[in-house]
């Protein structure tokens, strides 16, 4: 999700920079920039958590030649460093904005590399037939880009909402109902994209799944039941219902607070429903053998 | 998103029903306080830390023994550290060659450790607090001289009121093989000594495991015959297990599993097991396996010996000469026309009925052209090793069953020969040990094994001739004390568990029970006396073989460690209440434990040619010696004239006539019957009846588990995790009801409910599910037996002749708990 | 590398009976729910009924396993620390030094060798009983087997007498990690993958 998010700013920068003119895009996109940190920093909390001896815990980066759980581990060392480098030189404007633009898009490849290596983790494990496919790759890019894109969206509206509270509205602001209505759009574009892709990867890999007998079938049993079909709800409504409504009502014109009602329940939804396919995922974890 | 890996969900035993013990244990438990003392113990209890230290660092290595009642005996060496116990090994003598084998212990010896250090040791005398429930698991510590006034006192006093024969030993086979350390044969325990030296006990005939069996081997052979041992199916072509599972009842690497195992490696004789379950023996010897009815062999044995008569196929000279009964010609004086087997056979009986090979699949479930081709083959075969094991006779019509197959192997000419088999279960070469710790009970009344139950609830009413009372035509009282030394049978392996408990609750019937263990077992619960015994690695004794082929061995297990917590030995438990009745003297001779065992080597060495001194034998831990198979009746075979059986006609008898009179003269329960030949006879909650009973449609057997043997080691964490209670059910009954491998299911009747997970499976019979034999019976608030015992569920009915247990015949039904 | 070791399996002798699943618990003080042998049953099979008969058409057979010390061994690949190694006889054992009990090699190991060890937080596995082997004396559960379904060598020599099959249900298929384990197999083992049967005690393993 910070990943995606990140990189979604950066597009967002690219994109939208051109029209807006870098100042005022940056003035939206970095208070979402120093949200994701937390984001990120709670990620790495969470991942000290599978340690079951702290005192041993340097010793994973030990085997980045052939472990891909190594290597997201350097990654993700990697590019919260990075984040945390490019955040700081945006909030101290360090360097000059091409350079900070070089380090953004090097920190955007590093998160790229570091889904991929994520998602390896799973992919790489021959036994697990439900992992050991180009799903996993595809769906780990799929949710981290629409959870990146759907959290940028929140925290843009978020962001605004507060700072209308604080100050009423600024100059900034008329380039930003434009910016945030285009950026808005543009989210709902992608959600729905995203949306398609997934809703097109997960019956691929359950037939997979359920056709190759033995353990693949036993996992794609957990593809089954209540909480499958809730996911598949939750990110429809999300990514799908929703993402068009603010597709269709981001305009300058339109009331922040329906749009920031919008953008967040999106994100909410999606974030459950996704919350729920990992879960699964693990669910659906068998091995062969014995 | 960022979300790193979470643990795999792990499948481990989950702990529950380990602490279930030691909550069950625990019964009092700010008494017993169960586990607490193990706090700090290596290898003890759920959360002991794996350190693979290494395996070499120990202070010494001691000769042990398992000593369970498998039929197998295996020694183990301990390795002491500390004073603790913290490895236990193999035997490292012999070889991988049938009569010198190395005698490897079975996966329970190896969990010794788990049960020795166990959280249900008993620590310390108790007794049921006054005024409590009898099994209440409310105790008090008392001392050990409180213990041994009590009964001292109470002994004196039932034989003042009663008599000796209101005391009772009960069956138990906790401990055996040792020679002082022994809890079977009742005649051989110590606690027997004591109560010899006062004037004697009331006694059983039989045992659990094969009561049936035993009182019927008598009425065909005149006495208890072994078939040929297995390693002497080197001279078969064609082995035929009846029911006899060898590979999961006697377990041993020294044993018989060995001993089958290495015969069909080197001979390869085709194997046939007629089984309901697809037993482990069949999974590794078999080359057919044949499913069966539970309770129907006599009828699939009818349906053969049919196929052979019509075909001529049968050994009618060996009829002739050895066997009475078979034919008309061969009927005893005074026996009306068509009582032969034959007759029974053809329908020229008095049922009028043709057993032919439909008639049989009908009953039995095996297809008549099954049993057609079963029949020409059993019958051409040359010699056939044909053996029992003791689940066919475990049923309602037991006695039968067993005489059947004696049948079968009369009418192949398989008896005495080698190759052959009397169709008994499998002998073995043995060591004539000595036993001058052995004394003989003064009172020569008897009841069946199986009939404590009805002696304590109704005993002055139990007959020779209704109740199978030996020595007496009539019980003078009832029971009002029972010793339960090294046992479980007391509650847990006898039958109708919810109605024992009930008879058991009330004290005014039987006033004293004295348990002695040293784990709290189920039958402990309902002790009114409680003493704590050392395991057999506590104490020195000398220990006779198990069933092992044509191997004969002695173990010398050592004492390995002090005596845990506050445990003494039986036998200095016995002399010191024998020394309160009088005779310390009488009892023990002057001697110790180690005098009589010393004692024991040096008699035994007169009748074993080559047996050690006790020292050298010490030294050894185990000595074996290649002996002779065992070819049962082969002196009868050889010289039927000068070697005459010790039944009335001299001869096998096929046809019985004492059961012909029996059958005239015994009171029968209405359904009972005795018959003269080995007949088919449908029983109460048989296989027929199960087709037709609505409500309770499945039969149900209780075969001997890995976990345990009957129920030793079934408090054992390792165990309990290796081979976890199951109720073995068949695919298609499963489905029937909804039911998948791994379910939680009830299995219940009209007397009772135990609470198990389903092993789905096809190697079990349609309509059969089997619930291993010896779990711990643990009822629950509602009294569900969340422990699975089988004895939840099975009957005190009792079979007609041996008036011993049907356990196997019982019908259940199955629901997703 | 010296010589790489191996176990070879009587399939035909194994009777489940699970003696070296617990010799090597008891050799190792291994707390329940932790488990460096284990033994799984394969079976399956149909019934055919006809009226009051049957016929059955059943299957089964037991397979005793460990750690195979694979030529490919997953384990070590994915092991973040390079506490999961093979040492110059070819045997893989832990390092409890740098392993941080994540758990992967877990996941990853389709013969449940890596056992996670909540005692000391650090995974454990067999190392074919190194302190033995360097006595002269057999493997604990080698030694332990009642049928004498189990040995243990040079893989080299165990394939030359015994052929090389490592492949029966339910075990994976051998190209997976190339075990170092000799199979004998009971007449009615299935080929890996084949889908006949299915594994009758997964709540043992």
């Amino acid at each position: 999700m910070s990943v995606g998010a990140f990189v979604v700013l950066g597009v967002v920068q690219l994109v939208a920079a051109r029209r807006y003119g870098r100042e005022a895009v940056d003035t939206i996109t970095d208070p979402v920039l120093y949200a994701i940190g937390p984001v990120m920093v709670l990620g790495l909390v969470a991942s000290m958590f599978h340690m079951n001896d702290v005192g041993n815990t340097l010793n994973v980066l030990r085997h980045v030649a052939t472990s891909w759980l190594s290597r997201e581990i350097l990654f993700g060392a990697g590019f919260a460093a990075l984040g945390f480098l490019f955040a700081a030189a945006q909030w101290f404007r360090w360097g000059t904005s091409r350079q900070r633009q070089g380090l953004a898009a090097l920190t955007a490849l590093v998160g790229l590399v570091l889904v991929w290596s994520m998602s390896m983790i799973y992919y790489s494990l021959v036994a697990v037939p439900a992992w050991h496919s180009w799903t996993t790759p595809a769906q780990f890019f799929t949710t981290a880009l629409l959870l990146g894109a759907l959290a940028v969206g929140a925290a843009l509206m978020a962001t605004l909402m507060v700072r209308r509270r604080r100050g009423g509205a600024t100059t900034a602001d008329l380039a930003d109902s434009s910016l945030v209505a285009g950026t808005l759009k543009g989210i709902g574009i992608a959600a729905v994209v995203l949306l398609g892709a997934e809703f097109l990867i997960i019956p691929l890999h359950i037939a997979n799944l359920a056709g190759a007998g033995g353990a693949a079938a036993t996992s794609a049993e957990v593809f089954t039941g209540a909480w499958f079909v809730a996911r598949l709800v939750l990110v429809f409504l999300g990514a799908g219902l929703l993402a068009v409504l603010l597709f269709r009502y981001a305009s300058p014109d339109a009331r922040p607070r329906t749009l920031a009602v919008l953008a967040t329940a999106a994100f909410a939804l999606v974030l459950a429903g996704e919350l729920i396919g990992r879960s699964q995922f693990y669910d659906s974890m068998t091995r062969i053998g014995m | 998103m960022s979300a790193p890996p979470v643990p795999p969900v792990t499948t481990t035993v989950p702990r529950r029903s380990f602490l279930k013990w030691s909550a069950a244990a625990g019964g009092g438990a700010a008494l017993v306080g169960a586990g607490a003392y193990f706090g700090g113990l290596p290898g003890v209890g759920p959360a002991s830390a794996a350190t693979a230290a290494s395996g070499l660092d120990v202070d010494r290595t001691v000769w042990s023994s398992c000593n369970v009642n498998c039929g197998s005996r295996c020694p183990l060496r301990m390795q002491v550290k500390d004073g603790r116990i913290v490895r236990v090994l193999p035997d490292d003598t012999g070889d991988d060659e049938i009569g010198t084998q190395q005698i490897r212990a079975c996966v329970r010896g190896r969990s010794m450790r788990h049960r020795i250090y166990n959280p249900d040791r008993l620590k310390t005398p108790m007794r049921r607090r006054p005024g409590t429930r009898r099994g209440g698991g409310e105790w008090e510590e008392i001392s050990w001289e409180e213990a041994y006034d009590e009964i001292a006192s109470t002994i004196q006093r039932l034989v003042k009121d009663y008599g000796n024969e209101s005391i009772y030993l009960n069956y138990g086979t906790g401990t055996l093989g040792g020679t002082i350390t022994r809890s079977w044969p009742p005649s051989q325990t110590p606690i027997a000594r004591l109560m010899n030296c006062v004037g004697g006990y009331l006694n059983h005939y039989g045992d659990y495991s094969a009561a049936n069996i035993e009182q019927a081997a008598p009425y065909t052979f005149g006495s208890w015959i072994g078939s040929n041992s297995f390693d002497d199916a080197r001279n078969s072509r064609l082995q035929v297990l009846f029911g006899n599972n060898p590979l999961e009842t006697r377990m041993s690497g020294g044993g018989e599993t060995f001993v089958t195992q290495r015969t069909r490696q080197d001979n390869g004789q085709r194997v046939i097991v007629i089984d309901p379950r697809y037993t482990d023996s069949a999974v590794s010897l078999a080359d057919e396996w044949v499913p069966i009815r539970p309770g129907t062999d006599a009828a699939l044995v009818a349906g053969m010996a049919h196929v052979m008569i019509s075909e001529d196929l049968h050994d009618q000279d060996f009829l002739d000469t050895y066997c009475v009964g078979f034919d008309e010609e061969h009927l005893p004086e005074g026996i009306p026309a068509g009582s032969s087997y034959r007759s029974y056979i053809l329908g020229d009986g008095p049922d009028g009925t043709e057993k032919t090979p439909a008639w049989a699949a009908r009953i039995t479930g095996i297809p008549a052209s099954t049993i057609v081709r079963l029949a020409r083959e059993i019958a051409t075969s040359g010699p056939v090793h044909i053996t029992q094991g003791w689940g066919p006779q475990r049923h309602a019509n037991g006695e039968n069953q067993a005489r059947s197959i004696f049948v079968l192997a009369a009418m192949t000419g398989s008896i005495g020969v080698p190759g052959g088999g009397t169709g008994e279960r499998e002998g073995s070469y043995g060591l004539p040990m000595a036993n001058p710790f052995a004394t003989t009970n003064p009172v020569e009344t008897a009841i069946s094994v199986f009939g404590w139950t009805d002696a304590i609830e109704r005993g002055p009413e139990m007959t020779a001739l209704a109740d199978g009372v030996v020595g007496k035509d009539r019980l003078d009282v009832p029971i009002k004390m029972i010793w339960q030394y090294a046992g479980n049978a007391l509650v847990n392996q006898h039958a109708d568990i919810n109605r024992t408990v009930r008879l058991l609750e009330d004290d005014t019937k039987c006033e004293l029970i004295v348990v002695i263990d040293n784990q709290m077992t189920v039958s402990a619960r309902y002790a009114d006396i409680l003493l704590p015994d050392v395991s057999n690695a506590e104490q020195l004794d000398v220990v006779q073989q198990g069933s092992a082929g044509n191997m004969g061995y002695a173990i010398v297990a050592d004492q390995v460690i002090h005596p845990l917590f506050d445990c003494r030995t039986v036998y200095e438990m016995c002399s010191q209440i024998a020394a309160r009745l009088g005779v310390e003297k009488e009892f023990t001779e002057g001697r110790t434990q180690e005098d009589w065992v010393r004692q024991v080597v040096e008699d035994s060495r007169e009748a074993v040619p080559g047996l050690p001194s006790f020292d050298e034998l010490r030294e050894m831990g185990v000595w074996k010696v290649k002996g002779e198979s065992y070819i049962g009746l082969k002196d009868f075979r050889d010289d039927p004239v000068a070697n005459p059986l010790t039944t009335p006609s001299g001869k096998i008898e096929i046809f019985s006539d004492r059961l012909w009179e029996m059958a005239k003269t015994w009171e029968l329960p209405e359904g009972d019957v005795i018959t003269a030949l080995p007949e088919y006879v449908a029983t109460w909650e048989g296989a027929e009846e199960a087709r037709t009973n609505a409500k309770h449609p499945l039969q149900c057997i209780g075969h001997h588990y890995k976990q345990r043997t009957h129920s030793s080691y079934g408090n054992v964490d390792w165990m309990q995790e290796a081979h976890p209670q199951v109720v073995w059910i068949n695919t298609g009954d499963a489905a029937d009801r909804g039911i998948v491998n791994g379910d939680l299911v009830d299995v219940f009747n009209d007397r009772g409910r135990i609470r198990l997970p389903a092993r789905v499976t096809a190697r079990i019979a349609p309509g059969v599910v089997s619930v291993p034999q010896g779990a711990w019976y643990t009822p629950d608030a509602q009294g569900v037996d969340v422990g699975g015992s089988v004895n939840t569920l099975t009957s005190w009915h009792p079979t007609a002749i041996a008036k011993g247990n049907a356990q196997h015949t019982t019908l259940v039904e199955i629901v997703k708990a | 590398m010296a010589t790489q070791l191996g176990f070879l399996f009587d399939q035909t002798l194994c009777t489940g009976c699970k003696a070296c699943q617990v010799a090597c618990k008891d050799k190792n003080d291994l707390p329940v729910g932790v488990t460096w042998r284990r033994v799984a049953e394969y079976s399956g099979g149909t019934w055919q009924q006809d009226g009051d008969t049957f016929v059955p058409n059943v299957f089964a057979y037991y397979t005793s396993i460990s750690c195979n010390h694979c030529e490919n061994p997953v384990c070590v690949q994915v092991c973040p620390t390079t506490a999961m190694h093979k040492d110059e006889n070819g045997i893989v054992t832990v390092d409890e030094d740098k392993c941080v009990g994540c758990r992967y090699c877990e996941w990853a190991c389709p013969y449940s060798a890596p056992q996670f060890n909540p005692a000391t937080g650090h995974m454990s596995k067999c190392d074919m009983c190194a302190d033995y082997r360097a006595e002269g004396q057999d493997p604990a559960c080698v030694a332990a087997c009642p049928s004498r379904a189990l040995a243990w060598g040079p893989i080299d020599e165990l394939r030359a007498e015994h052929g090389t099959l490592a492949g029966v249900e339910p075990l994976p298929d051998p190209s997976i990690t190339r075990p170092n384990l000799v199979i004998t197999p009971h007449r009615d083992a299935q080929p890996s993958g084949a889908g006949t049967g299915a594994l009758a005690n997964p709540e043992e393993l």
